[in-house]
């Protein structure tokens, strides 16, 4: 598979996230879809908030605490919400770890 | 004796416990109007009551009832956006051309509105009538949303253009009665303890008309358990998606199905479903062993009021939240639409024919409905009210708590809402 991102940490901290969402939505239908970093997560991996939580707490546990995601959700408005997808997040990420 | 107008929104799983309340109300002596944007069938509309359909835009009308489709479609904080900008706000100021008018000509001692038509609370406030707001589901829907300030901003932003739109100058956010808002469910179910102080919670309401045939011989000489299927009266597009894979789960199981949707979606059904548009729903679920619906909550709670095991499969807007609180009252399992394996809807059903233990829990939400005192209570409740000195609406100060949880108890809410919003 070619890589997704244009720096390796990133594409590790990609890759770990792709894993993450088979593990919450189920891995047949992750397969279905093509997750890219643009895919967004409530239209494109159409996953409702349960599911955002719970992979929120697997991005919590691999990462590290200081990756405060319900926090970092509090302070957008809804078009952000909306948008929101797993380039932000890798960018959230890498910003919690430098 | 008094007069009351219920102002209702084009979804009848809104309009319907206002039509069990109000034939309650009409056989107690006292007047009842109804004013909405859509009629609805005449045998619906309690005998003695009037039906009033408001002047509207029909096209745009028309537009904001295909928008409800797009649901499934959309994530969360997309809903939010389509029920608050493209449901809520245009409903508001289409029913504000006509409404004034009529309720002025009419004279209610009461203004019933219901909590997605804006439109009937801020009648009340111009023309200094007591409000009284109905709930057909229960509240915390917003779930996590309502923690996110940035949200909470926008929703009080569009409402307050809209009040300024309709004059009132208030920075008070009225589209709620902060005398009461009678909700239709239990606390027990809506898993609130302690409610705010305007809010009654007095169960599902019956006895409304209802009127249909249906097949009882064919029911009776059916086999096996019986197991009723309803997608309720919104979602058009993803009806014949999701009866293909009823069929498929159930065609050769050793079960009946009662199928409430128009035949005409599929080309074929198989021998053991009894499929039609319209069925009597609350007289077909006393035969029934089981219900499988999205979450849409007359369903549900005719579901309950029968004790019978519910497989919910949320697709968007409440259903999520009310899922939620079917599994956590152990009355039922939820499997998500998005997610929907066929040999899960099996398993489940399986499970929730066998195990006792679903239909006991669901006996006691039942005895929890029985408790809040329904239609007779909401009458008490409304009563009450009519009796009450009218204060100025005008420059009231009382409650300034803005836009409240209560907003999107109508047909749409956040996507499950496990991060929960305490009432």
């Amino acid at each position: 598979m070619d890589a997704v991102m244009s720096n390796p940490k990133e594409e590790q901290i990609f890759l770990m996230l792709r894993k993450f969402i088979g593990e919450v939505i189920g891995e047949e239908f992750a397969e279905e879809m093509e997750i890219g970093p643009d895919s967004s997560f409530t239209r494109d991996l159409e996953m409702d908030s349960i599911e955002i939580v719970a992979f929120s707490e697997k991005v919590k546990k691999y990462f590290g605490q200081q990756v405060d995601f319900p926090g970092w959700l509090s302070g957008m408005d809804i078009d952000q919400l909306i948008a929101l997808n797993i380039r932000d997040i890798i960018e959230y990420i890498d910003k919690c770890q430098s | 004796m008094s007069r009351y107008l219920f102002v209702v929104p084009p979804f009848f799983g809104h309009i319907s416990p206002t039509l069990s309340v109000g034939a309650a109300l009409l056989s107690r002596g006292h007047e009842v109007m109804w004013a909405g944007l859509q009629g609805i069938a005449s045998d619906r509309v309690p005998s003695g009551g009037t039906f009033v359909v408001l002047k509207s835009d029909p096209e745009e009308l028309e537009r904001i009832l295909r928008r409800q489709d797009d649901g499934p479609s959309v994530g969360g904080a997309e809903v939010l956006k389509l029920a608050l900008e493209e449901t809520y706000i245009p409903l508001g100021r289409m029913m504000m051309r006509e409404l004034p008018a009529l309720a002025a000509h009419y004279q209610p001692d009461v203004i019933v509105n219901d909590c997605i038509c804006f439109a009937g609370a801020f009648c009340a406030y111009l023309m200094g009538v007591r409000c009284v707001t109905t709930t057909p589901v229960p509240p915390d829907v917003m779930g996590s949303a309502m923690d996110m300030p940035r949200i909470r901003e926008w929703q009080e932003r569009l409402i307050r253009d809209l009040q300024r739109e309709c004059g009132i100058y208030s920075d008070r956010v009225v589209i709620h009665s902060d005398l009461m808002n009678i909700v239709f469910t239990s606390k027990l179910f809506a898993g609130i303890a302690e409610p705010a102080g305007s809010l009654q919670f007095v169960g599902p309401v019956r006895g409304r008309p209802e009127e249909g045939d249906f097949d009882w011989k064919r029911l009776e000489e059916s086999a096996g358990q019986r197991i009723f299927i309803s997608l309720g009266t919104l979602l058009v597009d993803i009806r014949r998606a999701f009866f293909r894979k009823m069929v498929e789960a159930f065609r050769d199981q050793p079960v009946t199905i009662v199928a409430a949707t128009d035949p005409a979606i599929l080309e074929e059904w198989p021998e053991n479903f009894i499929v039609q548009a319209y069925v009597p729903q609350a007289r077909v679920l006393e035969k029934m062993d089981m219900v499988i619906c999205h979450g849409g909550f007359n369903t549900v709670n005719d579901a309950l009021l029968n004790e019978l095991p519910i497989l919910i499969i949320p697709i968007a807007y409440d259903h999520f939240h009310t899922a939620s609180l079917i599994e956590r009252a152990g009355c039922g399992i939820s499997i998500r639409y998005k997610r929907l394996r066929i040999a899960d809807v099996q398993r489940a059903a399986d499970r929730l024919l066998e195990d006792k233990e679903y239909r006991q829990n669901a006996a006691r939400v039942k005895e929890s409905f029985r408790q809040s005192g329904g239609s007779v209570r909401a009458v008490e409740l409304l009563e009450e009210v009519a009796g009450r000195p009218v204060e100025a609406a005008a420059g009231d100060e009382g409650d300034r708590r803005l836009v409240d949880d209560m907003l999107f108890g109508g047909n749409v809410g956040s996507n499950g809402g496990s991060i929960k919003q305490n009432q």
